[in-house]
């Protein structure tokens, strides 16, 4: 005897528009249930957790500001990653390009700032920054469009060396970027002239706002420019490119400078803003990688990338408040960001398949 | 107009009428999403004879074809095998109950001998292959049938012929009681079709059942004994009695109206030459893609390329249109030199080009038409879609093109408005007013309304004096609208005949590399 339905995962021959919405968030709740299995499994109260998270991360003022604060270089590592996505490539390496660009910042703030006012200052660290990254993956773009090598191993290997030369600089006694005068190593503060002030009392910075206006620029220019045509072109068939006579060589190798520079630019927030120095700490906070789960959430939009950077940012200040004010372990919000990027990943397939019981066909005879 | 209501056209019967029926489907539904690619399709085969599925791209043939055979399950409807009831769930039950399809494209290991072509797949094999043993076995059942073949020959040295030759053998040698050949002869040059033809003959005698499927009406005709005409997934007509039926009936079938395929070779007066090719070579790995090529097409004249796929028709149109650098040679569009200065320049000197590969190359599936018409154009820094809007809408009525809005995706369009799209932007000009259009294959998948549609296309673009040359692997389409055509075979010009001299025979034996009087 057969059963009488059978299930069958039949491809969408258009997707429906609420879905762009309503996947990523379902992805979200379901990490969060992920979260709360995990939670319980070792005897925490899910409510408790997660409302604390929730208040400390985007309800209270203070909590919500911080999320602003914080979310500023995630966007800049969320447009990162979404921008090389545009044509199909994948720059895994956003967190070693934002130590490079973090790197270029503080050297800009140390050598210029002291000569400078603070009004030319303040964008020539962000310049230095973004080109900073963009130095830093330019070997694996030139590989890349030249000869066709994956960016993929050569961006995250890269990585490893940014750590190392960040590292380096902090820890090398003597280096022009270590705070002299003292023994444990550390960053040399960068000149007054180079740094921002907070808003009010808050940890957010005027940045924000820069940040927030690039990355809908950036929408207007992959919809609107013929840079952006060219990118659509590219990623949807290198062939009618080739026929076009559009230059896909030099239009790869824009793309991964840019995105690079995103996340150099980020990692120059970082000295405008909260930290003013370079800071190996920085090592161990996986903004960049983060940029990918923010991508990925946001499907690439620049747009939506504000909003889902800013929910991100939400979770890991109220994950790391947590750790403040009970003993649950900041881990939860690494966990989650990971849960997150699974279940938006998997969520891509009911976007072009949906799941359907189907009656057995009755046999006629 | 003929509607969805079944018509029946009585033939004289063929004697074969009185052989029990092989294999029957019995109002066979299908439904792909958004498609209804079968509605209650009921179609029978006798042994001994040769039925044909008739229809035009869409029309489902291809769908019923795989019902038929295993790959494809119906939503509703049943399959008889000599009046019991069978479910095939896969080729492989297709097979067990003798069912076997020779598909389009082949499903043949280069590497491997006939013989091991063959017997891949069966069950029975040994544990150590004999290769003796398999060689007089595979060259038995295909003697058996008139079906000559070398069982020790590699299959990737043998021609596209030999090689559907090898897959009708491979079905046969696997009990195949039905065959179901899948537009067996899209790929062949005249002569093998004959042979193909040959060789349904001796199946048919020798009791087998044949499913012919095929779009083109005469050799539908010479071959069948009875045609189901399929017109969105329903069936429109039967018609039995070999070679008495007229064309023009089954053509009306098919597409539900009166079509004329037939366009005047104008005459007209040819101007100044537009395109000239002076010994262009063209080298790869070695190996002579093109070999001292030189031609010249005139204003107000259709220059045909006519040869078998594969024997450099792509890489002359990709020279042309600037996308590969020869090795040697030039090429110039106006009296201008356009080697080795890129697809923008050609375009600027006036070339348009429609390549074979409509979605993908010649349009981006996942733009706009309006997106798609900037693609060959000048686009600033910020692309100003508004200002191209209303063109691209007066373009979408003028050349008939059934889409929403110029806002329609590309990859929504049939293959027919796809290719309308492609030709306004390539005929209206977009760097340069077009003087030189290249079109490659531009009917092919096309259903008979569009093939009239674009025919006339190209003829009016002729008659308004724009230089066209048109490589196709039809051979009917050149010959009936080309004045000059070249037979390009191994990358090299072979044979050059005007239009209205030109013979089948000859040129079809030039596209098959024999030698002929007028060969070059």
């Amino acid at each position: 005897m057969r059963a009488p339905f059978r299930i069958i995962f039949e491809q969408r021959s258009e997707t429906p528009k609420y879905l762009s919405a309503f996947v990523p968030l379902v992805s979200v709740l379901a990490a969060l249930l992920a979260g709360a299995i995990f939670l319980m499994a070792t005897g925490y109260s899910v409510g408790e957790t997660y409302s604390n998270m929730l208040q400390d991360g985007l309800l209270s003022s203070r909590g919500f500001t911080d999320t602003l604060g914080l979310s500023t270089v995630l966007i800049c590592t969320g447009l990162c990653a979404a921008f090389a996505f545009q044509m199909n490539l994948y720059n895994i390496g956003g967190e070693g390009q934002l130590y490079i660009g973090m790197l270029g910042g503080a050297w800009a703030g140390l050598a210029l700032g002291p000569h400078l006012p603070s009004v030319i200052m303040v964008p020539t660290v962000l310049l230095v920054g973004a080109a900073g990254g963009a130095a830093w993956i330019f070997i694996p773009a030139f590989v890349r469009s030249r000869y066709g090598t994956s960016e993929i191993v050569s961006t995250l290997l890269l990585t490893y060396i940014a750590a190392s030369v960040l590292n380096h600089f902090v820890y090398t006694p003597n280096s022009f970027f270590r705070a002299p005068d003292v023994t444990f190593p550390m960053g040399r503060t960068v000149a007054d002239s180079a740094k921002l002030t907070a808003i009010g009392d808050t940890r957010m910075y005027p940045t924000f706002f820069v940040i927030v206006a690039l990355a809908l620029f950036l929408y207007w220019v992959v919809k609107r420019t013929e840079f952006g045509y060219r990118i659509q072109v590219i990623s949807d068939s290198p062939r009618a490119a080739h026929y076009a006579g559009v230059n896909a060589r030099r239009t790869t190798m824009q793309v991964m400078l840019i995105s690079g520079a995103l996340s150099g630019l980020g990692g120059a927030t970082l000295i405008v803003g909260e930290f003013g120095k370079l800071d190996q700490g920085v090592l161990l906070l996986g903004y960049g990688y983060a940029g990918i789960v923010i991508a990925a959430l946001a499907r690439n939009n620049f747009a939506a990338i504000i909003v889902s950077g800013v929910l991100f940012s939400g979770l890991r200040v109220g994950g790391d408040k947590l750790q403040i004010t009970t003993d649950t372990p900041i881990h939860i919000g690494v966990m989650l960001q990971g849960a997150i990027l699974l279940f938006a990943l998997g969520g891509e397939a009911f976007r072009r398949y949906r799941i359907r019981a189907v009656r057995m066909q009755a046999v006629a005879q | 107009m003929t509607n969805t209501s079944h018509e029946v056209v009585k033939g004289p019967h063929h004697s074969g009428d009185a052989a029990p029926i092989a294999l029957s489907a019995h109002s066979i539904t299908k439904r792909f999403p958004g498609v209804l690619a079968n509605d209650s399709v009921d179609f029978d085969v006798r042994a001994g004879e040769v039925h044909t599925l008739l229809g035009e791209n869409g029309a489902g043939k291809s769908t019923l074809a795989a019902m038929l055979c295993g790959l494809y399950q119906p939503d509703s409807g049943y399959l008889l095998r000599n009046g019991q009831q069978i479910a095939l769930s896969s080729p492989r039950a297709g097979l067990q109950h003798g069912i076997a399809m020779v598909h389009q494209h082949f499903r043949l290991v280069d590497r491997f001998t006939v013989a091991e072509n063959v017997v891949l797949g069966s069950r029975d094999l040994p544990f150590t292959l004999h290769r003796k043993s398999i060689d007089e076995k595979v060259a038995a059942v295909a003697e058996s049938y008139g079906l000559p073949i070398d069982p020790s020959a590699i299959v990737g040295e043998l021609s596209v012929g030999q090689r559907q030759r090898v897959e009708i053998v491979k079905a046969l040698y696997q009990g195949a009681e039905i065959l179901l050949l899948d537009e067996p002869t899209a790929v062949l040059v005249p002569a093998e079709v004959e042979k193909l033809f040959e060789n349904v003959h001796a199946m048919t005698a020798a009791g087998k059942s044949i499913v012919f499927i095929s779009h083109k009406l005469g050799e539908v005709v010479e071959i069948s004994d009875r045609v189901t005409v399929l017109r969105g997934g329903r069936v429109t007509g039967h018609v039995s009695g070999r070679g008495s039926t007229d064309t023009k009936e089954l053509a009306r079938l098919m597409v539900g109206r009166d079509i004329n395929l037939s366009t005047q070779r104008a005459s007209h007066a040819t101007g100044h030459e537009v395109l000239q090719i002076r010994e262009l070579s063209l080298t790869s790995d070695g190996v002579d893609i093109l070999s001292n090529i030189s031609f010249n097409v005139h204003e107000g004249e259709m220059v045909g390329i006519a040869g078998v796929a594969g024997n450099g028709q792509r890489e002359l149109a990709d020279t042309i249109a600037g996308l590969i650098s020869p090795t040697t040679g030039t090429i110039s569009i106006g009296g201008a030199m356009t080697t080795d200065r890129g697809p923008i320049a050609a375009r600027e000197l006036g070339l348009a080009y429609v390549p074979e590969d409509r979605l993908g190359m010649g349009l981006v599936p996942s733009m706009s038409i309006l997106d798609n018409l900037l693609l060959t154009r000048d686009r600033h820094i910020v692309v100003d879609r508004a200002s191209v809007r209303p063109e691209a809408t007066r373009l979408i009525e003028q050349f008939e093109i059934k889409a929403n809005d110029a806002d329609h995706v590309a990859r929504k369009l049939s293959g027919g408005n796809a290719q309308k799209v492609l030709l306004a932007r390539e005929l209206s000009g977009g760097r340069a007013a077009t003087k030189l259009l290249v079109v490659c294959s531009p009917t092919r998948g096309l259903d008979v309304g569009a093939i009239e549609t674009v025919r006339r296309l190209l003829d009016d673009a002729r008659s308004a004096g724009q230089a066209i040359l048109l490589i196709s692997e039809d051979l009917d389409e050149i010959m009936s609208l080309a004045d000059r055509i070249l037979v390009l075979y191994r990358g090299a010009i072979v044979h050059e005949t005007s239009g209205e001299a030109a013979q089948l025979s000859t040129v079809g034996a030039a596209m098959a590399g024999l030698k002929t009087e007028g060969a070059a």
